[in-house]
């Protein structure tokens, strides 16, 4: 079995763990970059983001300047007592941003958190829709 | 080389502050190592295990799955997560993917407690995509507060 280099890399990639964001927030803590998933169809687009450990009402989303920014904080410290004794993974927030290429209908912009998984939908301003155009034949 | 002018007021000899200085230093490469990040196949999840007087506590980020998709079995200090990420995205023939870092696929991981915990007695929750195991230690694991007597 080969594999091409591009694409291992790529693997490479992917398995890094949690990625800290440089940015400054109010609030202190680490901060880390969620994985996303961005898909696009005809009327909008979708975003889905790993977030786990945030919950709905600890999500901000903004969208300025085409610039869509996602903010998640923990939803739940551990518990006083608990010792930590082995960690994969470090707690924190979640922060990413994008840039968006089309004109977003930013009023109609939706957003739902389901099991630490943040979902975007994201429709198009009705100009920036593909129109089929007719061609006349005479 | 001569220990000379090394002493200490508590009358240890340098062999001995070396030996404490040695254990000190693998605790310190111990507690580095534990937080260091694990590459994972980006589907397995990162785990954390705390310890309270009475139980551990394990937790695993698992963001997306389904409560069907998982299954948890504990035999003595054995705990097992087994599952399966499903990703689905829209079923749109005119779908056009910009990204996608999210993995979907079937995981697998043990852990090895410091001692056996009471399985009948596991608590499982899953929230906010974090599953959260508490495992209560069998009685005779549990610190005991003892009591001195006064005369």
């Amino acid at each position: 079995m080969s594999q091409k280099p591009v694409e291992v890399a790529q693997r490479e990639l992917e398995a890094q763990p949690k990625q800290p964001v440089a940015r400054e927030l109010t609030r202190s803590g680490p901060v880390f970059r969620p994985d996303v998933d961005i898909v696009e169809m005809p009327e909008e687009y979708r975003v889905y983001a790993d977030m786990p450990g945030s919950d709905g009402e600890h999500v901000q989303i903004r969208l300025e300047d085409g610039v869509l920014s996602i903010d998640g904080a923990l939803a739940l410290e551990p518990g006083a007592g608990w010792v930590p004794l082995h960690r994969e993974y470090r707690l924190g927030g979640w922060h990413r941003e994008f840039q968006l290429s089309d004109r977003i209908a930013a009023d109609r912009i939706s957003a739902e958190m389901r099991d630490g998984v943040l979902e975007i939908h994201l429709p198009k301003a009705e100009a920036h829709r593909p129109r089929r155009i007719e061609v006349q034949t005479g | 080389m001569a220990w000379v002018g090394f002493s200490s007021p508590s009358g240890a000899t340098p062999g001995d502050l070396f030996e404490r200085l040695r254990r000190e230093l693998d605790t310190l490469v111990d507690q580095f190592a534990v937080q260091q990040p694990r590459a994972t196949s980006g589907v397995e999840p990162p785990l954390a295990l705390y310890e309270s007087d009475d139980a551990y506590v394990l937790t695993a980020e698992l963001p997306g799955l389904k409560k069907e998709d998982l299954e948890l079995s504990v035999e003595g200090p054995r705990v097992t997560l087994r599952g399966e990420r499903r990703i689905q995205l829209p079923a749109d023939p005119k779908l056009s993917v910009h990204r996608r870092e999210r993995r979907a696929g079937v995981f697998r991981r043990t852990v090895e407690l410091p001692a056996p915990v009471d399985a009948e007695k596991v608590e499982a929750l899953y929230r906010n995509g974090v599953l959260t195991l508490r495992l209560p230690k069998q009685a005779q694991h549990r610190p005991r507060r003892i009591e001195v007597q006064t005369h």
